[in-house]
């Protein structure tokens, strides 16, 4: 099988991870659809792996798993923070950063 | 010693003092630090006779030294040292001056003892003395222009001394202005002169003063610019209005700054600067002319004062246009002559003025004086003799200096002589007015505070008054403190003017004519290069007829006086009210304040107020302030519109620039 086809799945996941993450409001789901993004990237990265036939984009997608494993404790852990503290679970209302 | 060894001293031992004495005001205002100044003059007094005996000692040719202290600057062709010209005019000053200052200290020490300020006081008068000995003594154009300035400014801290009364404090800005107009001048004629000369240095500035051409306009120029720095210090038309004003000071702050030395430092100035004077008649004439206008608004300006200490002002200034009559006509001997009888009698004059308004507890008003003659026996003996010098009576020494000034002005045969008619038109007032001042004050029916003090009893104010304003005033500052010190009772104010008495009396012996020629030849060394000094010799008929009608003017004068405030009370009065206009002009003051505000203050005020209420406003905080604060206010709202905290809004717009980036570099790689 040719790279595009690998090349497009992996477009249209990122795209639904994109588009979640613009429409979603719930940070749960946000992480979730950041996830698919991190995953859609990895796809793309062992498809040119193969295509090439080295092994560098698997290096590089191992390596983004662990980036996206911290980021899923940290997430999670804000999560959780948010949770303890009683504040609404949406996005939208969490915007005390605003200039 | 060296002369220049004596030279250094003169200069240093007030400056000693000023450091001594301000340095130990903790120790609090005590008669300590009166002595300590008045010592440090009298050993700069010393040091200015050792000076002049080394000088003497000198051949006539050489007696023009300069002592070098070290290059202050060396380049680019200018040579600013730090330098002593001792030559007979610049140690005959140094005596005048150190002399003068010496006993005026002595007289203070006792009169200002119940001021509070009485170590400032102190500081500053031994810092006005340094700075005065700097001026005349300075070699350059550099250190003249410092001690100019420096007098200028313990001129402004003694006017002001007592800083609570509002009119001090203004008499002070207004004497400060016009001395920093007369500042400017100074500065901008030595750069005329230093155009050509090429060096900053008297000497060699003085040699090069043949290379101006006669009446050359850069040299006219600069003389121009030097006269209007003399005329502002020394209080001449059109920069006078500042010195009656200026009596807002202590009395022996006017009796020695605005009498007897600084003042004065515009006719050293022109004698100084005679080489440049002479190749430049011009300007020379001006200076004569607007000296003699000077002398005859001042005088018929002293006519009608009512202030104690305002005519004395007014006839300083009416003799120091005689002096720069004298000078600016090559009559320099006979000018410095009188500077120096005037240094005597003037400051006499004061001191007498300062005890009588001491025993009016502080009241200057002539009105409301009379009949101290019985109670302040030697007050008004020194009154009468300071009188007399003045008006030009014989054997007195003001009868000597003026009548030499005088003739030697006839003697130059051409215009000069209505100068000098009209100077002795100046000398039938200046014995009125005088004498006026003196009858009014002494004779007549004795007032309270004269009555109290035949009983025994000096006068106190119930509550002390401001005598220009009559406000009331705290007594914070010092005197007119709680205790008042005239000169019957104090033994230093008597020493004082004793000792100037004499110096009124005899002080003209120095030059009788054709008698004594002291002062005539000793400065002649300094005047050895000058077209006038040896030819200029009144006729002998001249010289009779000059000092015979001298005086029969002062006495004639004097008469009048007496006539009209002595034996006819009511004259005055009525000739008052017949000649009403001019009483009001000359009250006025000839309206020389009301002319210069509506020329100068007035139009700078309105500068002023468009520069703060439309320039400032509009320009500066609306354009350059308000410009840029706009442009970061309107950027920065910018900004913080984009930071809307909405999480998602940042990542649309993170999508939106990252998608941006790859497409554009998809087409440029394409």
């Amino acid at each position: 099988m040719s790279v595009e086809w690998y090349l497009v799945v992996s477009a249209l996941v990122f795209a639904i991870g994109a588009g979640g993450i613009l429409v979603r409001r719930n940070p749960l789901v946000i992480l979730l659809c950041l996830e698919l993004m991190l995953n859609a990237g990895n796809l793309a990265l062992v498809a040119f792996a193969r295509a090439h036939g080295n092994q560098d984009g698997q290096i590089f997608a191992l390596i983004v798993m662990v980036v996206a494993a911290c980021e899923v404790a940290i997430g999670l852990g804000l999560i959780v923070a948010i949770y303890r503290r009683k504040l609404p679970i949406d996005v939208d209302e969490l915007r005390e950063l605003q200039g | 010693m060296s002369l220049e060894t004596y030279g250094w001293l003169v200069v240093a031992f007030p400056l000693a003092g000023t450091v001594l004495i301000a340095l130990s005001w903790k120790l609090g205002p005590s008669k300590l630090h009166g002595y300590v100044g008045t010592l440090a003059i009298a050993l700069s007094f010393l040091a200015a006779v050792g000076a002049f005996f080394e000088l003497q000692d000198l051949r006539a040719e050489e007696r023009r030294v300069v002592a070098v202290g070290w290059d202050y600057a060396s380049t680019v062709g200018v040579d600013a040292q730090l330098s002593l010209l001792l030559d007979p005019l610049s140690v005959f000053m140094a005596l005048v001056v150190s002399g003068v200052s010496m006993l005026i200290h002595l007289y203070s020490v006792s009169y200002m003892a119940s001021d509070r300020g009485y170590t400032r006081f102190f500081a500053y008068l031994n810092f006005f003395v340094f700075s005065m000995l700097l001026l005349v003594l300075a070699g350059n154009f550099f250190f003249l222009i410092v001690g100019w300035a420096f007098v200028g400014a313990a001129s402004y801290l003694l006017i002001s001394f007592w800083f609570r009364r509002t009119t001090a404090t203004a008499a002070g800005i207004k004497a400060f202005v016009i001395n920093v107009v007369g500042d400017v001048g100074l500065v901008l004629g030595t750069y005329f002169l230093f155009k050509t000369s090429g060096s900053l240095d008297f000497v060699r500035a003085f040699d090069a003063a043949g290379d101006f051409g006669r009446n050359d306009g850069d040299l006219v120029a600069g003389c121009l610019l030097l006269l209007v720095g003399a005329f502002a210090k020394s209080a001449q038309v059109p920069l006078h209005t500042w010195l009656p004003d200026a009596m807002e000071g202590p009395t022996p702050v006017s009796a020695l700054i605005h009498a007897a030395t600084m003042v004065t430092a515009g006719v050293y100035l022109i004698a100084r600067m005679h080489p440049f004077f002479e190749q430049a008649p011009v300007a020379a004439d001006v200076g004569a002319i607007l000296g003699c206008a000077t002398l005859l608004i001042a005088a018929s300006i002293g006519l009608v004062v009512t202030d104690l200490k305002r005519v004395i002002a007014y006839s300083t200034m009416s003799q120091i246009g005689y002096m720069v009559m004298g000078v600016s006509s090559a009559a320099y001997a006979a000018g410095l002559f009188h500077l120096m009888t005037h240094a005597f009698f003037k400051a006499l004059l004061f001191m007498a003025a300062g005890s009588v308004i001491a025993a009016m507890a502080g009241e200057q008003n002539l009105d409301r004086m009379g009949g101290f003659r019985r109670a302040m026996p030697f007050t008004f003996g020194c009154m009468a003799i300071g009188g007399l010098a003045l008006s030009g009576v014989p054997p007195f020494a003001g009868f000597f200096s003026k009548d030499e000034i005088l003739a030697l002005v006839i003697a130059r045969e051409d215009w000069h002589v209505v100068l000098g008619v009209l100077g002795f038109v100046g000398s039938f007032l200046t014995a009125i007015y005088t004498w006026r001042m003196i009858f009014r004050a002494f004779y007549g029916e004795p007032v309270e505070p004269a009555r109290e003090l035949e009983g025994g009893h000096l006068y106190h104010a119930p509550e002390h008054t401001n005598p220009a304003t009559g406000e009331v005033e705290d007594t914070d500052v010092g005197f007119p403190g709680p205790e008042h010190h005239i000169a019957e009772r104090e033994g230093s104010m008597k020493v004082a003017m004793a000792l100037l008495a004499v110096g009124a009396v005899f002080g003209g012996v120095l030059q009788i004519p054709k008698v004594t020629d002291a002062l005539h030849s000793f400065l002649e060394p300094t005047f050895h290069d000058s077209r006038f000094y040896e030819e200029l010799e009144p006729s002998d008929g001249l010289t009779w007829i000059g000092l015979a009608v001298g005086a029969s003017l002062a006495l004639g004068g004097i008469a009048v006086a007496h006539r009209l405030w002595v034996q006819d009370p009511a004259r005055p009065a009525a000739i008052r009210a017949r000649a009403a206009r001019v009483h009001g002009f000359l009250v006025r003051k000839w309206y020389f304040d009301e002319l210069i505000d509506a020329i100068v203050v007035r139009p700078f005020a309105w500068i002023g107020r468009f520069a703060r209420d439309v320039f400032e406003r509009a320009v500066v905080n609306g354009l350059f302030v308000g410009g840029p604060t706009l442009a970061v206010r309107a950027g920065s709202a910018a900004v913080r519109a984009v930071q809307s905290g909405f999480l998602r809004y940042y990542a649309a717009l993170l999508l939106v620039g990252v998608t941006a980036l790859g497409l554009y570099f998809l087409i440029a790689a394409s």
